[in-house]
């Protein structure tokens, strides 16, 4: 059994899985802090609840249930009832509550005392950065690590630098890592090896901040939270009716699998676009549909989530053209692919009115986007980049205090 | 027995080792405890010693080669089989094994392990995965090429049976390198490495990539009269491919190795020997699509054999989805879906895949503690491919004892022409190669059921029916799980 405890009543219960521990099934309130209660109850103080400490070998491909002890690796797997929670709080943060009754002078206290490091195994601007400045906003403390400068350039390898972070007594852990399903790696051998690093067997949180090709859980939500702003959905996060483009190097993208996982989930209808290398038809199983014809789609989209071709995660291809940096055999040449599904100034004027222009970042100017789009009214770039504040916001406030019932 | 067991303490500084001990006389435990933490069992028999005489009474018997399926006693003495009859005489100083209850079946052989000696001692040794191999039922083990350095020369060739002789729990046959360091440029030297003992030969872990390669390695293979095994992978295609291509891959943002890659090899294979007719043997197949193509030049008459393992008939890439990247799932071939394992079960009914085997391949822990795409393929398979065998096939009414026998014995002899030295059946004055399985067993795969030197398998955990219980390498019992009874 689960209860989730606010001054020591209680507010919903969960039942246990036999799979997972625990499944939860109770509504999410945030602010309310929840706890697992196993058989054994240690303490007996107010709130003092603990359960079992994780298990060898469970699983760790629920998102949802990943997220009931304090991780966020993934969106999928997450109920849409959880992805509004999350909303719900990014929107409060982001000051666009209705009510305005949660002080911002009193969110420096959420996190206080609170440690986190952020663990980027591989090269960031935005994401971490923002990160550092949700962590500071919440009071909580930030360590940066990088490849360079570190022991990860000495060999070791990513499950032991993360235990020996955790080993610090950090409370969470937001990482990025060139390997899909890293992150999962590290709460599993956090997991494993708690007891031999924490008296309590605690496991401290781990926020995916982009796992190869895999998920990056936190643009999804800001993506997310963007349209939601822009089409007046804050209340309830409903997506349904609206139709979202994401156009581009999906095959490499762990924007457009969170994306295609949330928006689905919250109801918006999802179409990938790109050429045939870029955009598997095996996508579509994920719950959206593809095209490889962005001029007979793009005056029924809502917003158009524009992708860079990510030409690191591709093969070289044989030289010529004007390729960029590290070439690559799924495309042709960046001529073909800006005159084919580059975001240009007509196709601009194709969209409909109201419609959003998105990017997670970088751009590549004049390769996937024209300067006048990425700069257009309709741009929504930077918003995204400030609600990308207010969403980690949200998600670390969520998972740490998750994490410090120490499950 | 008591001055036995104290030996075998000093010597065996673990309780895994000390299973290695022969146990006999009255006073030892019909059953041995397992699980038990700090209760050694003791089921293996290392000393070298004289064969001892022994009487299996009561067994099933089944011998694929003379079509034997019955009860039968069969005695062993000096190594070889005296006799398989009814009531055989109990002659005093014998060891008697009662095996009611139980199947007598030749050796088991595996034509696909790999020992990782030399080169990676810390994953596995002929020393250790001879004994992972006896616990699990099998007699012979055929390694494969792929150590450091390559087994690509009859002098590596002879060195790796020597060490087997002297380290080995069981009969140890290596199979030879086609191309030198197995790179799929230059012939390896074959004919030495066939009259030194080579049963066979592979570039196994890769594929030999060019077609020109591969006429001249078939037409040289040709001439030794043994098989030519091939690792069944386009490597262009799969390129950094590390689980199976589809849907899952997508999601899971993991680079795929499509199904394709191992059938356009076996295609062009075929077509090349159409004009060789070099032995022709699939490893590992786990694609159902590759089944037609084996299947059409087995019509045709050509040689050509297949070997499905255990995993590619119990698991599937789901797995690598629910786990959250377990790396204990990564193989090479990758886990498929389920209309594979439904596709391959199919050609084992209809014996288009005739030959069982483990491709068990230790990796050490640290080597799977790593993300997904960095991780090392493989599963170990010796100590549970017989179990979970019976659980694909068996419980599921795919083929009778009689077919898994044949598939695990005289098939794997065949393949690697192992059936001349008499293995793979039981013949009375041919060698003394018997296991003993209990189909009814029930147990639950643990780390300490892994004797060898890995434990890089996801099965840890699932409860199967069906296990061997005694194991005889030339007369001589190297694996028991029960009593001794004096005669």
């Amino acid at each position: 059994m689960k209860f989730a405890i606010r001054a020591g009543r209680v507010q919903g219960f969960l039942f246990t899985s036999a799979w997972w521990g625990w499944v939860y099934l109770g509504e999410r309130v945030p602010g309310v802090v929840y706890c697992s209660m196993g058989k054994r109850i240690a303490g007996g103080g107010a709130g003092v609840v603990r359960g079992p400490g994780p298990g060898h070998g469970q699983g760790s491909g629920d998102g949802g249930a990943l997220f009931a002890r304090g991780h966020l690796l993934q969106l999928a797997g997450l109920s849409a009832k959880e992805l509004r929670a999350i909303l719900g709080r990014a929107r409060v943060f982001a000051g666009h509550d209705a009510d305005g009754s949660d002080d911002p002078k009193a969110w420096r206290e959420r996190l206080r005392g609170k440690v986190v490091a952020n663990l980027f195994f591989e090269d960031s601007t935005r994401t971490r950065v923002s990160f550092a400045v949700a962590a500071e906003r919440l009071g909580a403390q930030v360590i940066n690590l990088t490849s360079v400068g570190s022991s990860i350039s000495k060999g070791e390898t990513v499950a032991d630098t993360a235990l020996n972070v955790a080993a610090m007594g950090v409370d969470g852990i937001v990482m990025r890592h060139k390997s899909s399903g890293a992150p999962h790696l590290v709460v599993r051998t956090l997991a494993e090896r708690a007891h031999s690093y924490d008296d309590a067997g605690r496991v401290c949180s781990v926020i995916n901040a982009g796992d190869g090709r895999h998920e990056h859980p936190t643009q999804g939500l800001l993506d997310i939270y963007t349209i939601a702003e822009r089409f007046d959905r804050l209340d309830g996060f409903d997506l349904s009716g609206l139709t979202v483009g994401i156009v581009g190097d999906i095959a490499s993208s762990r924007v457009a699998r969170s994306g295609i996982v949330g928006l689905g989930a919250l109801g918006a209808k999802v179409v990938c676009i790109g050429p045939p290398t870029l955009v598997p038809r095996s996508i579509e199983a994920m719950g959206c549909t593809t095209t490889h014809d962005l001029d007979g789609v793009i005056g029924k989209l809502d917003a158009v989530n524009v992708l860079r071709i990510q030409f690191e995660r591709h093969d070289g291809g044989g030289g010529g053209g004007e390729k960029m940096p590290g070439a690559s055999n799924a495309v042709a040449s960046v001529r073909e692919y800006y005159e084919v599904y580059g975001l240009n100034s007509a196709r601009l004027a194709k969209l409909r009115p109201g419609a959003i222009v998105m990017h997670p970042g970088p751009i590549n100017r004049g390769v996937e986007m024209s300067s006048e789009a990425a700069d257009s009214g309709q741009s929504m770039v930077l918003r995204q980049v400030r609600h990308g504040v207010a969403v980690r916001m949200a998600v670390l406030e969520m998972c740490l205090n998750a994490s410090a019932q120490g499950r | 027995m008591p001055t036995h067991t104290k030996a075998a303490a000093h010597t065996t500084p673990t309780p895994d080792a000390d299973i290695f001990t022969l146990h006999g006389g009255a006073g030892v435990p019909a059953r041995l405890s397992r699980g038990g933490a700090g209760v050694p069992a003791r089921l293996f028999h290392t000393t070298p010693t004289q064969p001892a005489d022994i009487l299996i009474t009561g067994a099933h018997v089944i011998d694929p080669a003379s079509k034997l399926n019955k009860h039968a006693d069969i005695a062993i003495r000096h190594g070889t089989i005296a006799a398989i009859g009814k009531k055989l005489p109990r002659t005093p100083g014998v060891h008697v094994i009662d095996a009611t209850g139980c199947y007598a079946t030749p050796g088991l052989i595996d034509p696909h392990v790999h020992l990782r000696e030399p080169g990676n001692e810390r994953a596995e040794t002929i020393a250790t995965g001879t004994r992972a191999g006896v616990a699990g039922g099998f007699t012979t083990l055929c390694c494969m090429p792929n150590t450091t350095p390559c087994l690509d020369n009859d002098v590596m060739m002879r060195s790796v049976l020597d060490r087997a002789r002297q380290t080995g729990a069981c009969r140890v046959y290596p199979v030879g390198a086609a191309t030198r360091g197995r790179k799929g440029e230059e012939l390896a030297e074959i004919e030495l490495m066939h009259r030194a003992g080579a049963c066979a030969f592979s570039d196994d872990g890769d594929c030999v990539s060019s077609a020109a390669m591969m006429q001249r390695v078939l037409a040289t293979v040709a001439t030794t009269g043994k098989a030519f095994m091939q690792h069944c992978q386009d490597h262009q295609l799969s390129n950094a491919g590390v689980m199976h291509a589809g849907t899952l891959s997508t999601k899971l943002g993991l680079a795929g190795w499509p199904r394709a890659a191992e059938e356009i090899i076996i295609d062009r294979d075929l077509r090349l020997n159409a004009a060789i007719n070099c032995r022709y043997h699939v490893q590992h197949l786990s694609s159902g699509g590759s089944i037609p193509i084996i299947r059409a030049a087995r019509k045709a008459a050509l040689p050509a054999t297949a070997e499905a393992t255990p995993h590619h008939l119990l698991l599937t890439c789901d797995n690598i989805d629910t786990s959250g990247y377990d790396t204990r799932y990564k193989m090479n071939p990758p886990l498929r879906e389920q209309s594979d394992i439904d596709a391959i079960k199919h050609a084992i009914a209809d014996g288009t895949i005739t030959v069982l085997a483990t491709d068990h391949a230790p990796h050490t822990h640290e080597s799977k503690l790593l993300p997904f795409d960095a991780a090392t393929f493989g599963i170990v398979g010796l100590e549970t491919a017989l179990a979970l065998y019976i659980q694909a096939l068996i419980a599921d009414g795919v083929v009778n004892w009689p077919r898994l026998i044949d598939m695990l014995t005289l098939q794997p002899a065949r393949l690697c022409n192992l059936d001349h030295l008499g293995l793979g059946q039981l013949t009375v004055g041919g060698p003394a190669d018997v296991t003993i399985i209990d189909p009814n067993e029930q147990w639950t795969i643990t780390d300490a059921d892994l004797v060898g030197q890995s434990k890089n398998t996801p099965f840890l955990g699932r409860k199967v029916v069906g296990r061997a219980i005694t194991t005889i390498v030339a007369g001589q019992i190297k694996m028991n799980r029960r009593p001794l009874v004096p005669a």
